[in-house]
């Protein structure tokens, strides 16, 4: 068959435009053509996945873009049209030339500050290689270009021929092809015949060569409906609506003899013969080999490039540089270890750094190191995570802090000779410094070496629904209903979901009942809804998972040498930073080097705490005696300050916190799951949280291993072992394997091969096409060390079970460093650590729980005040009257003015910069507030200190309502100068006249408004819990609270009420699903879970309700841990629908409105 | 195009052109280089389901414009049909009065 190549096709990467996905176009192309181009729409978002799906279907790539072209309009630059740019191969330019020249190009289309592309100029500039003079690219002028959008208009022939003797004129000689499509469109559209004729006739005038392609936006025809639900979310239009809807289904990779036909009928229409065909089908295999890449020479594939010596400061080559920082670092780390010790750590460090250097990485972990030195002389937290902490080199030039050689961890789970990727180090850095850093890193190394990362946001079920609903013209409200009932599945299995969901019941009961109804053929509009419903599963499976923008990674910092930005396209991100349009997938392919830098908010809850028991206390004595630590603790200076990394790790009193369960705000260890696992495992040291971080896993508690663990622990059972062999490898853990580490060393003994080598194995696990090999080795090389085939096959069954799910125990070990450090913390210092987690609202629950948790603790949450309160959560000095006995200090928490709905940040300044106020007319005054936040902060009793300073003087005994209406009764405040008063002039001191005399008029209003102004204002409910309203139908229904819960018998059955917190789907055993559903109901959380039956018979209220009331049974889960198997839920709002009908009479519905943020946050 | 339309049958040559067409029974002959173009179709509003991996002929319909022959009869005629795909049936959806009028139509005059 004749060869034909597309050199014209979008893939998903192409947001909202694109369907197919790289490896379903190569597979297309490659029937009839030996190379394919991906054009993706204003970048290479797809061009290295294409490159992979290219080699895997053994064509060659061809790289370029469909790129907007700008012209001056009357409102300045607007894009006039798009062409196909390709950038040309080593066979026509010095490799690597051409590619380089298309990045750059890519780039500056994005670098304008309004509309995305390039100008004429621009484009004839960027097409030359700069060196050579010659061009690098070609330029494919179609019907979708300004020439061919021409043609549409009234001058239909002048307009197209002038504008394309303008590019004919502009672009370099021999950087010019036209492009002729022929999608057999009816008449007077882009892509119709007639226009690819009329297109021939001006390349054939002025000498340019045609090619032909076939715009494709998918690999077969049959997914043309998908593009057009895309046009329809483009446009944010119904497909009824928009005019951009593609003019027929004829953009997919068609096979070369209905190319050729295409082509025939263009010749043929425009009067020419055979001699034409051929010329066309010429030009176009002409151009496809013209522009075949080689990954290697032109991309640099898998070639890794690190930051040059230079940069890095170094004067002496890596490899020695290297060598001499981590001998010092053996001399810093390991001063007062053994001799004998001392020999073995030296091997590891040789074993190490033999590998790195033989992966010739050096550089690589010298930029590392120089990072994270940067990051701690800028005074940043920061810690290593993941497998980073496997290696001694790390922890020898300070990158990470967890000694590796104590906590047994292996490098080979790190890196090995075997694995030429390069390793991942990530760096965890304080979330509220993270952009600081970013910036650092760029001046540090010069943004010619450095760019973020990016990352493809994909249609989800639920975005999915929604665009499909926009595209069929359904009611929002009704897509809003769906939408809201889709939780945590992939779109693609939305009808498998509808037949199994409890909470899509009655979605599928409408889908049924108008099925039915339309079968037998009753009203025409009802049976026309029913089809909707049909189409809109089809459509939102269709959506499934294609991508819908890209976004700047929450971590990822690439770095390279000076030519980065030849390698990779750029645009601006959310934050201004330069990003590359590769994701995380593209990184290894591009041998580029990613460095995670992860924000991570408990890091500045934790500084923010830190800081504030020095403001406090700010002396070694007080914050000694405030926190009840050790007499000359080594870990605080003599100002205050703690050390947070040299606190020991065998605090008792934070173990004991621990085990309490009272873990909330703790990190890792605060949801309901890890509370049950902490209260039944009981920690009472570092290594025990370890252990729990690592089994509080998909893979631990999907293979039953968190039992057999606690049982053996508790001493309930004797530990098992497969082998005693095995002993010393399975001990730290009862026999049970719980880390990668583990698996390791299991594979070493086993079978006698090398720990790089049991890695490979483990990576194998779980792998279709690996996994045999694996097993055959494991066994044929067991049986051969002469173990027996029941303990082969029981160990095998063990590995097999783990596959690749497990947790590398530095992962575990890493992770166990922040959560020691926040229960550390919140054992001594509570309030200081909780206005931290205020502050920077690290964790899963919303702050309002936060309240609840304070109550518990006996911390004053201190009310808003104008004088008191600053842009923050405080920690303040205050005088408690609990106990009823005589007024104690303690530590409160002040509310922020920050979190006042609607204040504005200019507004928080004025009132910080005015601070302290004397009256409501100095507040006016100098503060200039907006007449909706002075009520506001009235509401809240800001005023209050205010009010009852001037009450005092004159005796007034107006309420809070009075002067809310005073308030909302003043005039708007006028910007001016008119009523300033004159300079240097003094008001005289007579007190606050105006609320000294407040009329007053109005009931004051009940705790339940207040608390409801609270909620609406504030998110949060400060002076009473929101359901201290509701304890009159709680105590109806007989309902238990929290608190009461662990006094009650195992298998109780109980009613619990409260508003929701946290809802959770964790993995399960058996890979059923259970749901976890957190309420709190003022005197603490009660965790629920639903299993299989309770979820059928809770159907919607399972995700969609706020107020909840549950029965179920109690169950035990520790000495202080109790939750609830819930056996059924009921909306608390639903009055009628509540169990034994025992409803009170004009009981309160409390039906105020959440805002969006208020939402019940859903948490993975 | 009408609301009424008739089934034809459509024959191909072994290399898969379009040769001949019976409609009411009657043989043509079809000349070469028929005009195809494809139609859109308001599909959101006729049809009840669009699985994934299925959809030929549900955005688009393929057309044709045929110049027909019957044997020994010197005036030709032109038809317009419609080929329904996945089924791959045949209508009639026009008949032209004159063939020359069709060069101007489909070029917009050129």
């Amino acid at each position: 068959m004749r060869n034909f190549v597309h050199l014209h096709s979008s893939s998903a990467y192409s947001a909202h435009f694109g369907v197919s996905w790289p490896e379903d176009l190569a597979a297309a192309a490659s029937v009839d053509g030996d190379a394919l181009a991906i054009t993706d729409r204003d970048g290479l978002y797809g061009a290295v996945k294409h490159v992979k799906a290219c080699r895997a279907a053994g064509i060659d790539p061809i790289i370029g873009v469909d790129l907007a072209v700008l012209e001056e309009g009357p409102h300045g630059l607007y894009a006039s049209g798009r062409v196909v740019v390709l950038a040309h191969g080593g066979a026509a330019v010095a490799p690597g030339t051409g590619y380089a020249a298309l990045c750059r190009l890519i780039s500056l289309a994005h670098a304008g500050s309004a509309t995305v592309g390039v100008t004429l100029e621009q484009m004839a500039a960027g097409v030359l290689d700069p060196i050579s003079g010659t061009p690098a690219l070609t330029v494919l002028l179609g019907p979708m270009s300004p020439v061919g959008r021409a043609m549409g208009g009234n001058q239909q022939y002048l307009l197209p021929r002038r504008k394309f003797r303008t590019w004919h004129r502009a672009m370099p000689a021999g950087s010019l092809v036209v492009e002729l499509v022929n999608h057999q469109s009816s008449q007077g559209t882009a892509m119709s015949m007639p226009y690819a004729v009329r297109l021939l006739k001006l390349a054939q005038e002025f000498e340019v060569p045609a090619i032909l392609s076939n715009a494709a936006r998918y690999a077969k025809e049959g997914n043309a409906p998908t593009a057009d639900v895309l046009d329809a979310a483009r446009n944010i239009a119904s497909l009824g609506k928009i005019e951009e809807l593609q003019t027929s289904a004829q953009a997919w990779i068609k096979g070369a003899s209905a190319m050729h036909a295409l082509a025939q009928e263009i010749v043929f229409y425009a009067g020419d013969g055979d001699a034409e065909v051929k010329q066309l089908w010429a030009n176009t295999a002409r151009l496809a080999d013209k522009c075949r890449l080689d990954p290697v020479a032109d991309l640099g594939w898998k070639k890794a490039s690190t930051p040059e010596a230079a940069v890095l400061g170094l004067t002496q080559p890596a490899q020695l540089e290297l060598r001499q920082r981590t001998e010092a670092g053996l001399i810093r780390r390991y001063a007062g270890v053994s001799h004998g010790k001392l020999r073995d750590i030296r091997t590891r460090l040789e074993t190490e750094l033999a590998t790195i250097g033989k992966l010739g990485f050096e550089s690589y972990f010298l930029t590392v190191a120089e990072v994270s030195e940067m990051i701690r002389t800028m005074g940043v937290r920061r810690a290593a995570r993941g497998s980073g902490a496997s290696s001694l080199v790390n922890y020898l030039l300070g990158i990470s802090a967890v000694d590796p050689i104590a906590n047994g961890l292996l490098f080979e789970r790190f890196l090995s000779d075997n694995r030429s990727t390069l390793p991942d180090i990530d760096l965890d850095v304080e979330s509220a410094q993270r952009h600081a850093v970013y910036r650092r890193i760029f001046e540090r190394f010069g943004d010619q070496r450095v760019t973020l990362m990016s990352m493809q946001n994909s249609y989800r079920a639920r975005g999915a629904v929604r665009d499909a609903g926009l595209a069929l013209g359904m009611d929002k409200g009704e897509i809003d209903q769906i939408a809201k009932q889709l939780w945590r599945f992939s779109a693609s299995s939305f009808r498998e979901a509808l037949a199994e969901k409890p909470e899509l019941r009655d979605l599928a009961a409408q889908l049924q009942h108008s099925r039915l109804a339309q079968e037998r053929g009753e009203g025409a509009h009802e049976g026309r809804e029913g089809q909707q419903l049909d189409l809109l599963v089809d459509l939102t499976e269709r959506l499934d998972s294609l991508p819908r923008h890209i976004s700047m990674h929450p971590c990822g910092v690439i770095l390279g040498d000076s030519s980065l930005l030849n390698r990779t396209p750029v645009q601006p991100s959310g934050m201004g930073l330069p990003m590359s349009q590769f994701d995380k997938h593209d990184m290894d392919a591009m041998g580029m080097l990613k460095l995670d830098v992860l924000g991570v908010r408990m890091q500045s809850a934790m500084a923010y705490a830190v800081r504030e028991v020095i403001r406090l206390h700010p002396s070694k004595q007080e914050v000694i005696a405030q926190g009840g630590h050790a007499e000359n603790a080594p870990y605080i200076n003599d100002a205050g300050g703690i050390d947070l990394d040299a606190v020991p790790l065998d605090d008792e009193p934070t173990f004991e916190l621990i085990r309490s369960t009272h873990t909330l705000g703790c990190f890792q260890i605060e949801s309901p799951g890890q509370r049950e696992l902490v209260g039944k495992m009981a920690p009472t040291e570092f290594s025990d949280l370890v252990v729990d971080i690592s089994l509080f896993r998909p893979g631990p508690m999907q293979s039953n291993m968190v039992t057999p663990y606690l049982e053996s622990r508790a001493g309930f059972a004797r530990p098992h072992y497969a082998h005693p062999d095995l002993v010393p490898v399975l001990e730290e853990t009862h026999g049970v394997t719980v880390f990668h580490e583990q698996i390791l060393h299991t594979f070493s003994t086993l079978t006698g091969c090398t720990l790089s080598r049991a890695d490979e194995f483990r990576r194998g696990l779980g792998d279709p096409a690996v996994e045999p090999a694996v097993e055959q080795y494991f066994r044929e090389h067991a049986a051969v060390k002469g173990y027996s085939a029941a303990v082969i096959e029981e160990v095998w069954e063990t590995v097999k079970a783990f596959g690749s799910f497990g947790f590398c125990k530095a992962h575990g070990a890493a992770f166990a460093v922040p959560t020691y450090q926040s229960a550390w913390l919140k054992a001594h210092h509570p309030a200081e650590f909780l206005a931290g987690l205020w502050e920077h609202d690290p964790g899963m629950y919303p702050r309002r729980l936060l309240v609840a948790e304070a109550r518990r603790l006996g911390i004053p949450i201190l009310p808003l005040d104008i004088n008191l309160s600053t842009g923050e959560y405080r920690a303040e000095r205050t005088l408690s009257m609990e106990g009823g006995t005589a007024p104690q200090a303690v530590t409160g928490i002040r509310l922020s003015l920050a979190g006042v709905y609607g204040l504005s940040g200019t507004e928080l300044k004025r009132i910080l910069a005015g601070q302290p106020y004397d009256s409501l007319a100095d507040l006016r005054d100098r503060a200039k507030l907006s007449r909706p936040t002075l009520k506001r902060l009235a509401q809240l009793g800001a005023l209050d200190s205010l009010h009852r300073q001037a009450q005092h003087l004159t005796g007034n005994t107006a309420n809070r309502s009075d002067l809310v209406a005073h308030v909302n009764s003043l005039p708007a405040h006028r910007p001016g100068r008119r009523t300033a008063p004159l300079e240097g002039q003094l008001a005289l001191p007579l007190g606050d006249v105006e609320l000294g005399t407040l009329a007053a008029h109005h009931v004051d209003l009940s705790p339940a408004e207040t608390v409801r102004t609270e909620l609406d204002l504030l998110s949060l409910d400060v002076s009473a819990h929101l359901m201290d309203s509701y304890a009159p139908l709680l105590k109806t229904l007989g309902v238990s609270y929290a608190e009461e819960l662990l006094g009650l018998r195992n298998h109780s059955e109980v009613f619990v009420a409260g508003v929701r917190i946290a809802t959770q789907t964790p993995p399960m055993r058996g890979g059923k699903r259970v749901v976890f559903i957190s309420i709190d109901d003022g005197t603490g959380c009660v965790d629920a879970s639903f299993f299989s039956e309770a979820q059928e018979k809770s159907g919607p209220l399972l995700f969609g309700t706020r107020m909840l009331l549950i029965k179920g049974l109690t169950r035990r889960t520790g000495p202080r841990g109790i939750t609830v198997q819930a056996l059924q839920a009921w909306d608390l709002h639903d009055t009628a629908s509540l169990p034994r009908g025992a409803v009170l009479e004009g009981a309160a519905t409390n039906g105020y409105h959440q805002r969006g943020s208020q939402q019940p946050p859903y948490v993975a | 195009m009408g609301i009424f339309s008739e089934a034809v049958e459509v024959e191909r040559s072994p290399s898969g052109e379009l040769v001949r067409l019976i409609w009411r029974g009657v043989s043509y002959s079809i000349a070469p280089h028929p005009l195809c173009w494809y139609e859109r179709r308001r599909w959101w509003e006729l049809e009840t389901r669009v699985p994934p991996g299925e959809g030929v002929g549900v955005v688009d319909t393929q057309m044709w414009r045929f110049q027909l022959h019957r044997e020994g009869i010197p005036d030709g005629l032109t038809l317009d049909v419609a080929r329904y795909r996945p089924a791959d049936r045949w209508r009639v959806i026009k008949i032209h009065e004159a063939v020359e009028d069709i060069f101007k139509e489909v070029l917009g005059g050129a």
